[in-house]
């Protein structure tokens, strides 16, 4: 099938997140990745000026968040040079986050490939399903690693299936060896992003072994192609290129020992293992809309009982397969479970090509009691897509506080014990404010929002440049508090410092608090 | 004309419409709670509204308890009332609180007004007269508790403990030895002393248990242990017992093996 459906629709993905970014705050991770960034670009300037030098300096520069891989990373700050230092074109933020946007065109495009296997229909419904949802349409803005991952994970599938004769194509095919460098090139990707493509090896020597024998051969050809990852994964992490082995077992062992940060679900705080087995599961349920929740069950569910009976094209293996890898490290009850759905997004991204299938198959399933097909699909895709982009228009750019119809909305899930939000990005629903009435050189007490991300707001002028940092609230002259449940003991420690209960303003998602600013008696704005 | 046999072949083709009509319902019942959400909620006017009938009829011994207890955007409106958000209604302190009142969201997903309601009746409270402004309802409620006769804490200072503010004094706790210590005057009665851990450290259960000996004119009265909270435990422990009657000088001596956690009582005397 052609590739331009694909290009189409990715494009207008970028489109949609460019133009939807400016009201995104930026999240805690953001905040670090920007100060790496940074650092990065100063490499990249060093390394184009005195290369030997750069290549010397490594750990000087990259030592900067050493704890996730380069690659994305540096696509920040290749993206910051290019865009803002050198041309001054956009703004500091914009420029971090525009490869975040190219990953989220990317993850378009491969799920439209991955659904043109089925039909047309599936081709635009698959990449849709995937992102008309606040949460999966929020982190698509982020310069963070989660899309960017999901992304690849979708693109090592799909080049993959390719490599392997499972995809059906119009363009000529390539050379096997042209198919196995990309493979492997991706995964080398995947490797600089993330550790989550620490598990696309696994999956697809299993799915290798469970090939029919027509693509087995090919598939064992293939497999050591993957060996091409660590090398990519090498050229593009400086850091590794000194003390390799320190480097490397440094960065393994933060995430074998990553830290349990306290979660609110169903009423209890989760602080550390054992995690409720379905956790991640419940959880999309709760925070996707409703049509989607069953779609993605229904997708789920019928590559599971295809796989059972034997029923299983190999393309729908694969792509049940690494849905499976995506979520299964999350089902251990020892996994670390911050972060939303975040971590998983892979595993609806890879389930978003059978539901559109479902989604398509119900339109023709009525054209045969006399249901025009166009009408049956228009009517299929109105249910499965409205009530996401209701969401989106009723909660973006707060994308960490959206739940869907099962929880009864974001009240519901107040009422139900759900985590609130996180990473503290809704400040910005407050900044105006503070920029309004905090007198100059005003001292904020900003809770959750890191050092980092304030001067990340203020370098991108959406916080006034002479507001400053408070450390906590006995230090402040207003508050901007972020509701969660964990740190409740900061709003009383505001009362008894600033001696007044009443808030000056706030965000109040669906009459929830999310963020409330006090301000101490007498200050401008105060109530 | 149409046979039996064709009609019933129609009919049966209409199954094929099942899948398409489920998703259509889901799809439509999703947006029809998405898009009626806000009508079910208070606006501005409702709270401006509630809380202008409160500064009118609210007394000296009131005080407003929100339902949901996430429902805390009334603290914008509500002044000068103190406001509460406790979340057991039935098991909740009110020091010196004659009456009560509940404003609610009745209808707000998964409110349970009903419960809040059936928890205040079951510890005595009686209900007045209701007042909808809008999406809020505003109740007053007679608590018929003990009558206050000293606060041995201020009841200005408020601190979490469970995640809910209480009224309580923070406290150091000092090493077994050098306790950290609390005095207070008042008379003698039912003595209330309520004490927990401020924060998440409350929950990290590898800590030392908390004591706070009660000693009533340098006399040891009685313990409270508080130890780790390990939910469904309370972290917001309690402890009640006779305190001779008369005035007298209540102490309060707070110690753990580990010191490096906020800790914060509450305590006053009751006729009962």
């Amino acid at each position: 099938m052609s590739r331009r459906l694909p290009l189409a629709l990715a494009a207008l993905t970028f489109a949609a997140l460019f133009a939807t970014q400016s009201g995104v705050g930026f999240v805690r991770d953001e905040g670090y990745y920007f100060e790496a960034a940074k650092s990065y670009e100063q490499w990249v300037v060093l390394l184009l000026r005195a290369p030997a030098a750069a290549v010397r300096d490594t750990g000087r520069y990259w030592s900067v968040n050493f704890e996730h891989p380069g690659l994305a990373k540096l696509l920040f700050a290749v993206s910051h040079l290019v865009f803002t230092t050198w041309l001054g074109w956009l703004p500091d933020a914009l420029a971090w986050r525009l490869p975040a946007f190219a990953f989220g065109a990317l993850l378009t495009y491969w799920l439209a490939v991955l659904g043109t296997q089925r039909s047309r229909a599936a081709a635009v419904l698959a990449p849709a399903l995937f992102w008309c949802a606040e949460r999966t349409f929020f982190h698509g803005h982020l310069a963070c690693f989660d899309v960017p991952i999901c992304a690849l994970t979708a693109g090592v599938g799909v080049a993959w299936a390719r490599a392997i004769g499972l995809l059906q194509t119009s363009t000529p095919t390539p050379t096997p060896t042209r198919h196995g460098v990309f493979l492997g090139f991706l995964f080398g990707c995947a490797l600089g992003v993330k550790h989550n493509a620490w598990l696309l090896p696994p999956v697809l020597l299993v799915h290798a072994l469970l090939l029919p024998a027509a693509f087995r051969g090919r598939a064992w050809r293939m497999l050591p192609w993957l060996l091409l990852g660590p090398v990519v994964l090498f050229a593009g992490w400086p850091l590794l290129w000194h003390e390799p082995v320190r480097h490397l077992s440094d960065w393994v062992s933060f995430h074998t020992q990553h830290v349990h940060y306290a979660w609110y679900y169903l009423g209890r705080e989760l602080r550390g293992p054992p995690f409720p087995i379905l956790y991640p599961l419940v959880l999309l349920a709760l925070v996707l809309p409703l049509t989607q929740v069953a779609l993605f069950a229904a997708a789920g569910a019928k590559l599971l009982w295809d796989f059972a009976h034997r029923a299983l094209s190999p393309l729908r293996l694969l792509e049940l397969g690494l849905a499976g890898a995506a979520i299964a490290p999350f089902l251990l009850r020892t996994t670390p479970i911050f972060g939303g759905i975040k971590h998983w997004l892979a595993f609806l991204a890879l389930l978003a090509p059978e539901a559109s299938h479902l989604l398509e198959r119900s339109a023709g399933l009525a054209q045969r009691a006399g249901v025009p097909r166009s009408r049956g699909l228009l009517v299929a895709a109105a249910a499965a897509l409205l009530p996401g982009l209701w969401q989106i228009a009723h909660v973006h750019p707060y994308g960490t506080s959206a739940y869907g119809e099962l929880t009864l909305g974001i009240p519901g899930a107040a009422s139900l014990g759900m985590q609130r939000q996180y990473w503290s990005n809704n400040v910005t629903a407050v900044l105006p404010w503070l920029n309004a009435h905090a007198p100059a050189g005003a001292r904020v007490f900003f809770h959750e929002v890191n050092l980092e991300s304030y001067r990340a707001y203020q370098q991108a002028g959406l916080l006034r440049a002479d507001i400053q940092y408070a450390s906590g609230p006995w230090d402040a002259q207003y508050a901007a508090l972020q509701w969660h449940r964990e740190f409740r003991d900061r709003e009383p420690e505001t009362w008894n410092a600033f001696g007044t209960r009443t808030p000056a303003t706030g965000l109040y998602l669906d009459e929830t608090p999310q963020i409330v600013v006090y301000a101490r008696p007498g200050l401008p704005g105060a109530p | 004309m149409e046979g039996p046999a064709a009609k019933a072949r129609r009919r049966g083709d209409w199954v094929w419409c099942v899948p398409l009509l489920a998703i259509a319902a889901v799809g439509a019942s999703a947006l029809l709670f998405d898009l009626t959400l806000s009508l079910r909620l208070p606006g501005n006017r409702d709270w401006a509204e509630a809380a202008a009938a409160l500064r009118v009829r609210g007394g000296p011994a009131d005080a407003v308890q929100l339902w949901p207890p996430w429902a805390e955007r009334a603290r914008l409106f509500v002044r000068p009332l103190p406001v509460r958000t406790e979340e057991d209604l039935r098991a909740a302190d009110y020091p010196g609180v004659e009456r009560l009142w509940l404003l609610a969201l009745p209808r707000a997903p998964l409110a349970h007004l009903g419960r809040a309601r059936a928890a205040l009746r079951e510890r005595g409270a009686t209900a007045g007269d209701e007042i909808r402004f809008g999406a809020l309802s505003l109740q007053p409620w007679e608590l018929h508790g003990p009558r206050v006769l000293s606060l041995l804490t201020s009841p200005l200072e408020e601190h979490e403990v469970d995640y809910v503010p209480r009224q309580c004094t923070l406290l150091r706790i000092g090493r077994p030895g050098n306790p950290g210590r609390l005095q207070a005057r008042g008379e003698g009665g039912l003595l209330h002393v309520r004490a927990g851990i401020v924060g998440e450290r409350a929950y990290q259960r590898f800590r030392d248990p908390v004591r706070v000996d009660v000693e009533v004119d340098g006399a040891a009265l009685a313990t409270l242990i508080v130890p780790p909270t390990a939910p469904a435990e309370p972290g917001w422990r309690r402890l009640d017992g006779a305190a001779p009657a008369g005035e007298h000088a209540f102490t309060f001596l707070v110690s753990a093996r580990d010191v490096d956690r906020t800790f914060c009582l509450s305590a006053w005397t009751t006729a009962r």
